[in-house]
């Protein structure tokens, strides 16, 4: 799982893969998409990273508890849900304006659910990628455990199955 | 606390009637919780502010009945006692002795002084919804009851200061907890007293356990007191649940929630069918748990491991009265109402009940040493004697050729001799016990050391002996006199006065010892030359005080044994002047069918002689035989005790058992025990509606119209069925997982993009997460590795359950095309309805879910709710995750190996967790 060729893969697939995730959600409101969708795919994407570059290099990408994310997300999906009832709305009710004119002489289709798939794509990222870290640091020091080479065990981070 | 204070002062202002007494109710309360806000050395403060509040009580109710009347009491125009309507005339001229006896047998017969049922008060709504409001009823009873809690609850605040003492850094300690507690107790039981709504009754019921158990167990730290502050919650708690069944029988059965509307229609109400009578007997077991009746009497010795003053107030006048005072409300609804209605089993039940607890009660309470438990047993035993006073009520009776419809009078006399006598027994007891011992046998000659304090329990236990001068003997005539003239043609009655007559002697021959000993006469339960009183065992495991032997000077030493003055005053009151007691207590008395005139006097019992007073004499000549002779001196261990720790465990022993059975860790029988059930449940509504059958042949044939699906499907079907040939853990996960994926092509064949995308990050997600805990759970055990041919039954029922998931989907599919969601969903997934204006033309859309893509407009917007329930469970999952594997986040960071192996045990915690 530590070939050269993987390494430079992820290299080059991660990036995509999270702008990918970045315009499946913004579009998810109109054509197949979403924050969900795109959550999966952009941790899909992490994980990969991790895979071929261990984990160190994801703490490097991601220097903080994933659960940040979590809480993130579920304060703006909360916020979103809530506001509408300070302004007299049932909970969750979606904004809609037609033709935001948003300069350039450009509008779009807007509607405020946009905030609440952004709070789910956090929260979706932040529980697989903490999930799985997490659960992969265990059966790492599992494996240093058993062998009792640290050095060769820190650096292969995959799945290696018995 | 004041804004409440005030809002609720603001009630009483908005809604006199029920406002006044609704802030009766929670003075106690309120004042007990002011006190911790004193400084714990204010002493004298605290003790009058919590004393301030069941006076406030005493005063609203007073003032309350003053303003209000009686409710209840409205006599029929001919009565000759319209005078004691008049509440407010405290210095009225009517003189109920005076009143001539004559025009008692003439109005017997009639249903009398309940010609007019009482009216409850001004409602404030609480949950309206479940007949639940705050609307209050003081009528003779209510009223009566709601004055004696107030105002015994003031004495036993003084007391309270007596007895825990105040110098001390520990009596500080006591009164600072006591005081809030005891006021939550008075305001839970003036609600009980006083509500008018059936469920609020047992609302403030409930309290009453409760605040009970938080005194009866007063010492924390005495497992035994813990225990049995347990008994007493679970024994009256349970009672409480029977009283909830009566109550919503009742309620669902009449349509009355109200106690005075109960009254008012008992006439109307259905009697037919056994449903009243079922509420009945549910209710009374209620009320005899709480009233501490044979077989249920057990827990109230045990409660007298509380302190003294929660044993004075609750354990003997107050709450273990709450039965009675429900079997009391009951009467005049089962019992009285008129010819042909009612309930038939009342007399013989509760009659045969109060007698057995009665007799019992009293012979236990004989034998026994330690002066708690020797007023508590007579305190069952007096409960079963208002509870068989009560069943008594059920009989008419001839006399002088007229028909009397029941054998029951002046009920509150009854009530109120008992806590006059019962009260100030306690309150001496613990007076005693602080200073020498609770132990009968200690206390040899302990009258000339004590005088005042045992003086007073020597008044108060010739009350309890019933003897001629107290109300005490006017009382017990009272009930002889209701035996014998409902044994009148029913003999087997005499047996109750049999048990009545050795009651009364048990009673005779404790007061008897507990003259002779306090005195240090011959026949005593002490030895002669007994001076060393002060080295024994006190006995006072029971209720865990510090004993401080010496006296304490002045008006806080005497407020140990000076609040049970007034109450033995008004026994001897009473027993001495009855004209005074009537004109206190007669205004709340609600039957005088025979003696309607008021309390007899001492002279009318013995001028005219007759069974009940040769029953008297009997009792009492037999009483000062026993109680001299050597009989019954023991310490009886009640069997009965052994009732509750068997039960309690019992169900601890079947609730193991079943835990071991249903909670046994394997995820296998867990999952099996849900497939089966589901499939049970799938097969009944099959059963139950052949139109869930018919419909999966043309569904299944439409899903054979499309080549590739079926392609694809039989591939999805050929994987799942691998499954189970595969041992190896990793491949199962894999197979699965390729099963998966090929729902994702199902899904790109049958176009739908979402879900194909969805599926197959979900798909990637869920290998990654299996594979990885897989590698964290231990080895299958060998045995289990390979499929065991006995075994394959999991197999067979993972194919019948996925089959009928199948059928499921099929049945779904084929439902009316306009009951379907999607439909709706689709339509207002952009824009909601056409807006029309008057002249028809389209003006725009209301407003849509503003996507064009459903599937997510209905996640983000029509079903919005549901996916933030399911991102915070989510969240909530992975915390799960992060706590239960604490992070070796820093750990694996470049940091010596020696510490990743030092935390060896984590991996272990890991298995233990998810397997």
């Amino acid at each position: 799982m530590t070939s050269t060729l993987f390494k430079t893969a992820a290299r080059l697939i991660v990036p995509l893969t999270l702008i990918f995730a970045a315009y499946i959600a913004m579009r998810g409101h109109n054509s197949p998409g979403g924050g969900f969708i795109g959550g999966l795919m952009a941790s899909v994407g992490l994980i990969l990273y991790r895979m071929a570059h261990g984990r160190a290099a994801l703490l490097r990408l991601l220097p903080f508890h994933p659960r940040v994310l979590v809480a993130l997300g579920l304060a703006i999906a909360y916020v979103t849900a809530l506001v509408p009832l300070a302004l007299g709305q049932p909970l969750l009710t979606s904004l809609v304006i037609d033709g935001l004119y948003i300069g350039l002489g450009q509008t779009i289709h807007f509607a405020s659910a946009v905030f609440f798939d952004i709070g789910v794509l956090l929260v979706v990222v932040g529980v697989t990628v903490g999930m799985i870290q997490r659960l992969s640091e265990e059966v790492d020091s599992q494996h240093i455990k058993e062998s009792g080479c640290p050095t060769t065990a820190a650096s292969s981070t995959g799945g290696n199955p018995r | 606390m004041s804004m409440a204070l005030a809002g609720f002062l603001q009630l009483a202002v908005v809604a006199p009637p029920a406002g006044g007494l609704l802030l009766a109710i929670i003075a106690p309360v309120l004042a007990g919780l002011a006190t911790l806000l004193l400084p714990r050395a204010a002493v004298t403060a605290r003790v009058v502010l919590a004393g301030a509040g069941p006076a406030l009580a005493f005063v609203l109710v007073l003032w309350h009945l003053g303003a209000h009347g009686v409710a209840g009491h409205t006599p029929p125009p001919e009565s000759h006692h319209a005078s004691i309507t008049h509440v407010a005339d405290t210095s009225g001229t009517d003189d109920l002795a005076s009143q001539v006896i004559e025009s008692s047998l003439s109005h017997a017969s009639d249903a009398g002084r309940l010609a007019a049922p009482p009216q409850g008060t001004a409602v404030i709504e609480w949950v309206p919804d479940l007949d639940l409001n705050l609307a209050f009823l003081a009528d003779g009873l209510g009223g009566f009851f709601a004055l004696l809690v107030a105002g015994i609850g003031v004495l036993i605040v003084l007391y309270a200061r007596g007895y825990f003492g105040g110098a001390t850094e520990q009596a500080r300690a006591d009164l600072f907890r006591f005081y809030p507690t005891l006021g939550f107790f008075a305001s839970a039981m003036l609600g009980v007293v006083l509500a008018d709504y059936t469920l609020l009754t047992l609302v403030f019921w409930e309290l009453t356990s409760i605040s009970s158990f938080l005194l009866i167990g007063w010492n924390r730290y005495d497992k035994a007191a813990l225990k049995l502050a347990k008994q007493a919650f679970f024994t009256t708690g349970l009672g409480g649940m029977f009283l909830l069944g009566g109550i919503g029988l009742l309620g669902y059965h009449t349509g009355h929630w109200r106690w005075s509307e109960l009254l008012q229609h008992a006439n109307d109400l259905d009697w037919s069918g056994g449903t009243l009578k079922a509420a009945f007997l549910l209710m009374f077991v209620g009320a005899a748990s709480k009233s501490a009746q044979w077989p249920l009497h057990y827990w109230l010795p045990g409660a007298m491991a509380a302190p003294t003053p929660v044993s004075a107030y609750l354990h003997s006048a107050t709450m273990v009265k709450a039965g009675v005072f429900l079997v009391g409300r009951m009467l005049p609804l089962f019992v009285l109402p008129g010819e042909g209605v009612g309930v038939d089993i009342w007399p013989g039940l509760i009659t045969w009940i109060g007698a057995i607890t009665m007799l019992y009660g009293g012979v236990t309470a004989v034998n026994q040493h330690d002066l708690k438990r020797i007023f508590a047993y007579t305190t069952v035993s007096q409960l079963g004697l208002l509870m068989a006073m009560y069943g008594l009520a059920g009989f008419d009776f001839d006399h002088a050729g007229h028909v009397v419809a029941a054998a029951i009078d002046l009920d509150i006399t009854q009530i109120a001799n008992h806590a006059f006598y019962k009260a100030p027994l306690f309150i001496t007891a613990g007076a005693i016990g602080h200073y020498l011992s609770r132990s009968l046998p200690d206390l040899h000659g302990a009258f000339y050391k004590f005088p005042a304090i045992c003086a007073t329990m020597l008044l108060a236990g010739y009350a309890l002996a019933a003897g001629p001068g107290t109300v005490s003997f006017q009382a017990k005539e009272l009930f002889l006199y209701a035996i014998y003239h409902a044994a009148n043609g029913r003999p087997w009655l005499w047996v109750i006065l049999a048990m009545t007559i050795a009651t009364a002697a048990c009673n005779v021959a404790i007061f008897v010892r507990l003259l002779t000993t306090l005195l240090g006469l011959p026949g005593s339960m002490g030895k002669a030359d007994h001076d060393s009183a002060h080295d024994d065992d006190h006995g006072h495991g029971e209720d865990g005080h510090d004993h401080h032997h010496a006296p304490e000077p002045g008006l806080g030493g005497a407020l140990i044994w000076l609040p049970a003055v007034p109450l033995v005053a008004l026994q001897y009151i009473g027993g001495l002047a009855p004209g005074v007691w009537d004109r206190l207590f007669g205004r709340f008395e609600r039957f005088g069918y025979y003696f309607d005139h008021g309390v007899p006097s001492l002279l009318y019992a013995i001028t005219h002689p007759g069974v009940p007073l040769y029953a008297s004499g009997v009792a009492i000549v037999l009483g000062v035989v026993l109680g001299l002779s050597k009989l019954l001196r023991g310490q009886h261990i009640d069997p009965h005790d052994a009732i509750y720790p068997g039960v309690e465990a019992a169900s601890v022993g079947l609730g193991r058992g079943l835990f071991a059975v249903l909670q046994n860790g394997s995820l296998r029988v867990y999952l099996t025990v849900v497939l089966i059930a589901l499939m049970t449940c799938l097969s009944a509504a099959a059963w139950h509606d052949p139109g869930m059958i018919a419909p999966i042949g043309a569904e299944a044939a439409r899903a054979f119209e499309l080549p590739l699906g079926v392609i694809v499907g039989l591939l999805i079907v050929i994987t799942a069925l691998l499954l189970p040939v595969f041992s190896s853990r990793i491949v199962r996960v894999l197979m699965l997982g390729s099963c998966g994926f090929t729902v994702v092509a199902m899904y790109v064949v049958y176009q739908a993009p979402d879900l194909a995308l969805t599926q197959l990050m979900v798909e990637i997600i869920g290998v990654l997460l299996f594979v990885l805990v897989l590698r964290l759970l231990p080895e299958p055990p060998q045995g289990e590795r390979a499929l065991p041919v006995g075994k394959l039954w999991r197999a067979g029922l993972g194919l019948v359950v996925g089959l009928a998931f199948g059928w499921i989907t099929l049945v779904c599919a084929h439902a009316q095309p306009e009951a379907l969601l999607g439909e709706w969903f689709s339509q207002y997934s952009y824009h909601g309805p056409a807006m029309i204006d008057a002249a028809g033309e389209k003006t725009g859309y209301e407003r849509g879910g503003g996507g064009k893509n459903v599937v997510n407009v209905i996640l983000v917007d029509f079903r919005g709710f549901d996916t933030l329930g399911e991102i915070s469970v989510l969240g909530l999952a992975a915390l799960g995750v992060w706590s239960m594997l604490p992070g070796r986040r820093r750990e694996l960071c470049g940091e010596p190996p020696a510490q990743a192996n030092a935390s060896s045990s984590d991996p272990s915690t890991a298995e233990a967790t998810l397997s």
